[in-house]
C-alpha cells in the first residue's frame, strides 16, 4: 500500500494538518496564559492617591502602592543640604544607571540631586535594590544616634538591616553597599498642590 | 510520520532505556481494532478529551477561586465573589469558567453515550466484565466530582443541592447522622463543607485520571468489542489503531468541538440545564428556592429517590439503581453480545434507555401527581430491565451470527 502512496501529497497533508493543529493549540494557549496576567481589578488598583500635607517636616511615612511599600519623606532644608558634596562616595550620583532610578522630570542637575519633583518631598519605592528588604530610616548625621551601625562619616539616609546597604537622604546608594542601584522612583504627579497620584 | 520519528537517534536512546518503541507498536501502530466499528465507538476518546479539558481549565480556575463562605463587605461571600471576579475581572476568566461548566455537562453527554453503546452492543459481557466494572467506578467518581464541584460557586442551588444530598445520608440507619456530619463538618452545610468539597473536587479528577488509565489498560488486554459483538480474527478483521482510528477519533473530536464551542460561546447556561438560574443568586441558608432540582445528569437517580414515599427506601433504591450496574455482566447469561442478533434484548435495552430519559425529565421538573405516576412507571421499567435479564436467554431466539462463529 505504501508503494502506491503519493508521498508529496501525503507530506503536504501532514504539514498542513500539523501546522493548523499547532496554530489552534497556540490560539488555545492564549486565554490560559492570559488569565495568569494581572486581572482588570488588579490593574484598576494600580494608582494610589496620597495627601503630602499629612507628612510633618522631617517625617517619613510608608504607604502602599500596588502592594509595594513606598517611602514619602518631607525633607527639611537642613536635610536637603546634607545630600550635597558626597557625590564621590556614590555609585550612581546622577541616577543614570537604569530607567527605574530616573524619571522624565529629572531634567536638571538639581532635580537629579534631590530626585524629587518638589525638592523637599522625596517619593521612592521602599525596597532595597539588593534583595527587597525595607531599609531603616536614619536621618541624623554621624554615629550619635545610630552607633557603629553606620559609618563614621554618615550624612543621614537609609540603612538596610538585611545586608548592610546604605543610601543617602536622596535614596542614592553609597559605595561599598551590596545594593546595585539607587532606590527606584515610580511614576507620580501632583494632582493639586498637596495631592500626589502615584502610578 | 511515526516511523521517521522512531528512526531518530534521540528516540533510539530513549527506546533502549524504556522500551518505548515496543509500547508504541503494541498500543498504537500495531494495536488491532475491529475494522467494523461505527461512530458509537468515538465516545471513549471524546471522554478522555473532556477529562483533560476539565483538569486543565480546573487548574486555571483554582488560581483565582477561593473556597470560603465568609461574608464580604458587599454582603455576599468570598466564594461567590471570587467566581464573579473570575467572570468579570480575570483575563479570559469567563471563557475558562464556561469551558469548565459546559465541560461538566459535555463529560456526562459523552460518557452516557459511551455507556449506552456498551449496553446496546453487549460490550459488558465476557471477557470484558472487569472493563465494564472499572467503567462503573469511573461513573460514580464522576458523579461525585460533579456534585462536589456544584457546591463551589456557593449559589442558591449549590447550597440547597448540597443540603438535600447530604440529608440523604442522614436517612441511613445507625451511621446516618454521623456520616452526614462527616460530610458537612457541622450541623448544616457551611464553610467547612465548602472547604472539604473543594478538596475532594480536586482529589476526584486525580483518581479519575488514574482509573481511566486502568480502564484503557484493561481494554487493551481484552480488545474492543464491535457492532456485531463477535470475536474477531486479529489478522483478517482488524486494522491498526494508528493511523486508522486516530484519524477517525480526530474527526469525532472536530464534530464534538463544534457543539462544545457553540455552548461555550453562545449558550453556556443551556436554557438553565448546564447552569441553573437559581445559582446566580448567592447562597442563603434561610431561604430555599421554590424548586430544587439537580443538574440534568443526576436527575434520573433523583427521580428514583423521589418515587418512594419512605425516605430510607428511596435512598436505598437510588443506591441500588447504580450498584446494580456492577453486577450487570453476571446477570446477562446470553452468549450472544450485540443487540443486532438479540431481538428481545434489543427491545428491552431500548425501553431501558427511554426509561432513563423519562426519569431524567421527571427529576428536572417540579413534582406533580401525573409526573409521580410517570416516574413510578419509569422506575419500574429501569429495575425491570435488570430483573428480567437473567431469564432472557431461556426464551430468546437469537439470530445467526455472521462469520459462522
Amino acid at each position: 500500500m505504501t508503494d502506491k502512496a503519493d508521498h508529496s501529497r501525503r507530506n503536504f497533508l501532514y504539514v498542513a494538518a500539523g501546522g493548523l493543529g499547532a496554530v489552534a493549540a497556540g490560539a488555545t494557549a492564549i486565554p490560559f496564559i492570559g488569565s495568569m496576567l494581572p486581572a482588570a481589578d488588579t490593574l484598576a488598583a494600580a494608582k494610589t492617591e496620597f495627601d503630602i500635607s499629612t507628612v510633618a517636616e522631617g517625617q517619613l511615612v510608608v504607604i502602599q502602592w500596588q502592594g509595594k511599600p513606598v517611602f514619602v519623606v518631607n525633607r527639611t532644608a537642613e536635610m536637603l543640604e546634607r545630600v550635597k558634596g558626597h557625590n564621590d562616595k556614590l555609585k550612581d550620583p546622577m541616577s543614570e544607571a537604569a530607567d527605574s532610578v530616573q524619571a522624565e522630570w529629572m531634567d536638571s542637575d538639581e532635580k537629579r540631586l534631590y530626585r524629587a519633583i518638589k525638592p523637599e518631598i522625596l517619593i521612592v519605592v521602599a525596597s532595597c535594590t539588593h534583595l527587597g528588604c525595607i531599609p531603616l530610616f536614619k536621618p541624623t548625621a554621624g554615629q550619635k544616634d545610630w552607633g557603629d551601625s553606620v559609618p563614621a562619616d554618615w550624612a543621614g539616609g537609609w540603612h538596610c538591616p538585611c545586608h548592610g546597604s546604605y543610601y543617602d537622604l536622596s535614596a542614592r546608594v553609597i559605595n561599598g553597599s551590596p545594593a546595585p542601584q539607587n532606590l527606584h522612583v515610580m511614576p507620580y504627579e501632583y494632582k493639586t498642590d498637596s495631592v500626589v497620584v502615584i502610578g | 510520520m511515526i516511523d521517521k520519528m522512531m528512526n531518530t537517534r534521540l528516540f533510539q536512546w530513549v527506546d533502549e532505556r524504556t522500551d518505548l518503541g515496543a509500547i508504541i507498536k503494541s498500543q498504537l501502530t500495531e494495536y488491532p481494532v475491529p475494522k467494523n466499528l461505527n461512530y458509537m465507538w468515538n465516545f471513549g476518546s471524546l471522554a478522555l478529551l473532556v477529562l483533560v479539558l476539565q483538569i486543565l481549565t480546573g487548574i486555571f480556575l483554582v488560581m483565582y477561586y477561593k473556597p470560603s463562605a465568609e461574608l464580604t463587605y458587599g454582603g455576599y461571600t468570598v466564594a461567590f465573589d471570587s467566581v464573579e471576579r473570575i467572570m468579570r475581572d480575570i483575563n479570559f476568566g469567563w471563557l475558562i469558567r464556561y469551558m469548565h461548566a459546559v465541560g461538566a455537562s459535555a463529560f456526562f453527554v459523552v460518557v452516557y453515550m459511551h455507556i449506552g453503546r456498551g449496553l446496546y452492543y453487549g460490550s459488558f459481557k465476557s471477557p470484558r466484565e472487569l472493563l465494564w466494572i472499572i467503567g462503573v467506578v469511573i461513573l460514580l467518581i464522576m458523579q461525585g466530582a460533579a456534585f462536589f464541584g456544584y457546591l463551589l460557586p456557593w449559589g442558591q442551588m449549590s447550597f440547597w443541592g448540597a443540603t438535600v444530598i447530604t440529608n440523604l445520608f442522614g436517612a441511613l440507619p445507625v451511621l446516618g447522622e454521623y456520616l452526614q456530619q462527616v460530610l458537612r463538618g457541622g450541623f448544616a452545610v457551611g464553610d467547612p463543607t465548602l472547604n472539604r468539597f473543594f478538596s475532594l473536587h480536586y482529589l476526584f479528577p486525580l483518581l479519575l485520571a488514574a482509573i481511566v488509565g486502568g480502564h484503557i489498560h484493561a481494554l487493551h488486554v481484552v480488545h474492543s468489542n464491535n457492532p456485531d459483538g463477535i470475536d474477531i480474527d486479529h489478522e483478517k478483521d482488524a486494522i491498526p489503531f494508528h493511523p486508522y482510528y486516530t484519524v477517525k477519533d480526530a474527526f469525532g473530536v472536530g464534530v464534538f468541538l463544534l457543539g462544545y464551542c457553540y455552548f461555550v460561546f453562545f449558550n453556556p447556561e443551556a436554557w438553565g440545564y448546564f447552569i441553573e438560574v437559581d445559582n446566580f443568586v448567592p447562597a442563603n441558608n434561610l431561604q430555599t428556592p421554590a424548586h430544587i432540582a439537580p443538574v440534568w445528569y443526576l436527575t434520573p437517580w433523583y427521580t428514583i429517590l423521589r418515587t418512594f414515599e419512605n425516605k430510607l427506601v428511596g435512598v436505598l433504591m437510588m443506591g441500588a439503581s447504580l450498584a446494580v450496574l456492577f453486577v450487570l455482566p453476571f446477570l446477562d447469561k446470553s452468549t450472544v453480545r450485540s443487540s443486532r442478533y438479540r431481538p428481545v434484548y434489543r427491545q428491552m435495552v431500548i425501553l431501558f434507555f427511554i426509561s432513563v430519559v423519562v426519569l431524567g425529565y421527571c427529576g428536572h421538573s417540579a413534582p406533580t401527581a401525573t409526573l409521580k405516576v410517570v416516574g413510578t412507571i419509569a422506575t419500574s421499567v429501569y429495575f425491570g430491565f435488570f430483573l428480567l435479564l437473567p431469564f432472557v436467554h431461556k426464551f430468546e431466539k437469537t439470530r445467526p451470527l455472521p462469520g459462522g462463529e
